[in-house]
């Protein structure tokens, strides 16, 4: 029997049982349909966690207090609220006398309550210098920011993030505006612009900006530091600039062991790379969680198969009798499977796919989030090789089932 | 063309043996109309399976055309099923949600080397050959009991088989439509055909030259079909 004749046969056995063929292949249809929308999700998930880690600036090095015992992935104790004193202004000095470094900032972080008139709210405040601005990307949509004029001559000027303008501000344009912060006054100097949710969580927009040495001597009242953050130069290779400001804070902290560190050094690949490996976990396990429906599907296929070989018993014995062999009858029912599956994964590609493009404008639209929209073709294409894979496997028992069936006994068949 | 030397057939279960066919022999020349007959049990069922290449059997020979079942792999013998065979049976057995067309062609698309070009003429010679021109591209569920039996006919004519076994094609009918379906048979067989027809109707076996009367696994009787009037009857 040719090729195309079993095609033929197929398609006509299963456009004369329709509801019946239409019922089977929605398990596939439902199947597919999820694999594309978590495979979907989940890719869109990674590159909108991860483009914000890159949004943070480039070639960026981060230096935190304390030492981190274990892999490069652990946590240093500093994040983990004990305070450790080690970050001092020498390491900065020392520092921006480095070939490596082209911008060297410092921070101090606190919280206080700040209050405009009427309107107070409990704030997270850094205390930076001029350089971070530019190093993270922070631009003002009103007013400037700060020089380093400003953090030297202690000047009690802020920069507030859009969220908290607005709760202390409301519809008052805030630069030029004093409030207070921890019973001290700052004149606004100028307004980000929206950022939204940073990487780990942080709330951009909620940020109150000051110089460091206020922050420092009439805020807080510490000589150290909670952070160093260094923009590498583009002439060097990070790997090369993390080595270098190893050394560098060794030698002024006069380490001889690097077992010893007191100081934590990541790079913005380190956190890439480990976003890298919990999206990615992310997006195996949405995957997971999708084919168990495909699996169910396929069996419903199996199922429905089974039946259609018993319920067609006679037509299997009748076709044998007129000239049939097994090998007919098997690669018929074998088609059908096929075909089924392989039609439900089209319409449910198409499914997926447009639900996905529901759940990009749901996302963008109602939840204010810089969805980025992806339809990975490794999806679509795993989609379609795994909805055949599926017909045959879950088709070839009971072809096979129906092609052995003895044609006298089958002709009998009531 | 059909020769029988000590065909026996013995059905195995796990603890008991069941003889359906003892010891039969005998020949049909080709253009023979035969009609086998018998009571329930008496292994005419299994004797046609046999003779329609179906099922094989445990003991003696069997020769269709020269060759000998015993020599031929199921491949080979549902090639010669689909060329050599035409099948016809009480229950009519067509896809009832399929065409006329489709339920014809069927054969067909299980014979390898004939040019899918030529099968629509083979078809369409089938049906006009049973008088079903008009009814070419309705759902064979939708015909009369008659009409199916004239459907599943052209099935068993459109690969032209030398031999057509019919296995009481009137046992589902009304006398009319059961007559006409004995007609198409008798112009077959006045066209040349051999014909094998099974049926507990002394009636119908009136229409064969010969009778073969089975009982108990063996020949009974074996003679010339005599003409008594019951066909004439069959006709009023």
């Amino acid at each position: 029997m040719k090729i195309k004749d079993s095609i033929q046969t197929a398609t006509r056995g299963l456009n004369h049982a329709k509801l019946r063929s239409l019922l089977t292949m929605l398990g596939i249809v439902i199947g597919i349909a999820s694999v594309i929308l978590l495979m979907s999700i989940g890719s869109s998930a990674q590159s909108l966690i991860l483009d914000q880690v890159k949004g943070i600036g480039s070639n960026l090095i981060f230096v935190v207090p304390g030492a981190t015992k274990g892999s490069r992935f652990s946590s240093p104790a500093s994040t983990q609220g004990i305070i450790i004193k080690t970050l001092v202004e020498g390491d900065v000095d020392a520092l921006r006398r480095e070939a490596v470094a082209a911008k060297v900032t410092a921070e101090v972080r606190g919280q206080a309550k700040a209050v405009y008139e009427n309107n107070d709210a409990t704030v997270t405040y850094e205390g930076i210098t001029a350089e971070f601005f530019p190093m993270r990307n922070f631009s003002t949509v009103k007013g400037f920011s700060f020089t380093n004029n400003d953090v030297a001559s202690f000047n009690h000027v802020a920069v507030l993030g859009q969220a908290i303008a607005e709760t202390l501000f409301g519809d008052i344009d805030p630069v030029g505006k004093l409030f207070r912060l921890r019973d001290v006054q700052f004149r606004v100097i100028g307004v980000l612009e929206k950022k939204g949710l940073g990487p780990f969580g942080i709330d951009q927009d909620a940020l109150v900006l000051i110089p460091i040495t206020v922050a420092r001597k009439q805020l807080l009242g510490i000589d150290y530091y909670n952070a160093i953050t260094v923009q590498a130069s583009d002439a060097y290779n990070i790997e090369f600039a993390k080595s270098r400001i190893s050394d560098v804070l060794r030698q002024s902290h006069r380490i001889t062991n690097p077992d010893k560190d007191d100081f934590t050094i990541r790079t913005q690949e380190d956190a890439l790379s480990l976003l890298g490996n919990i999206t990615s976990i992310l997006k195996i396990f949405l995957t997971a969680i999708a084919s168990i429906s495909l699996i169910v599907g396929g069996i419903g296929i199996m199922n429905i198969m089974f039946v259609s070989v018993v319920e067609r018993t006679r037509e299997i014995g009748l076709r044998k009798a007129v000239g049939a062999t097994n090998s007919d009858i098997l690669q018929q029912f074998l088609w059908e499977a096929v075909i089924l599956t392989f039609i439900g994964g089209l319409v449910g590609i198409f499914i997926g796919s447009l639900f996905t493009v529901l759940t990009y404008f749901a996302v963008t639209r109602f939840a204010g989030i810089d969805w980025v929209f992806s339809l990975p073709i490794s999806a679509v294409l795993l989609a379609v090789a795994v909805s055949t894979v599926i017909g045959v496997v879950f088709g070839i028992y009971p072809a096979y089932r129906a092609s052995r069936l003895n044609p006298t006994e089958a002709l009998r068949y009531e | 063309m059909i020769s029988l030397k000590n065909l026996g057939k013995i059905y195995s279960d796990d603890d008991t043996d069941t003889t359906a066919l003892q010891d039969i022999s005998f020949e049909i020349k080709k253009g023979e109309f035969v009609s086998v007959m018998g009571p329930s049990g008496s292994g005419k069922s299994t004797l046609l399976h046999i003779l329609s290449f179906l099922d094989r059997p445990t003991s003696g020979s069997y020769t269709f055309s020269g060759k000998s079942i015993n020599d031929l792999s199921d491949i080979e013998l549902a090639r010669i099923r689909n060329k050599e065979m035409g099948f016809v049976f009480q229950a009519f057995n067509l896809l009832s949600r399929a065409s006329v067309y489709e339920n014809v062609e069927m054969p067909l698309i299980y014979s390898v080397d004939l040019p899918a070009g030529e099968r629509a003429e083979l078809v369409r010679k089938a049906i006009e050959a049973v008088g079903l021109k008009e009814k070419t591209f309705v759902e064979a569920g939708r015909l009369s009991g008659g009409q199916k039996q004239r459907v599943a006919i052209a099935r068993a004519l459109v690969n032209d088989p030398n031999v057509i076994f019919a296995d009481e094609p009137t046992g589902n009918l009304d006398s009319k439509s059961g007559a006409q379906i004995m007609e198409i048979l008798d112009d077959l067989h006045n066209a040349g055909r051999t014909i094998i027809l099974v049926t507990h109707e002394t009636y119908t076996a009136e229409f064969a030259d010969r009778r073969i009367q089975l009982k108990d696994g063996l020949v009974e009787v074996d003679e010339a079909t005599k003409h008594d009037g019951n066909r004439k009857e069959f006709f009023k």
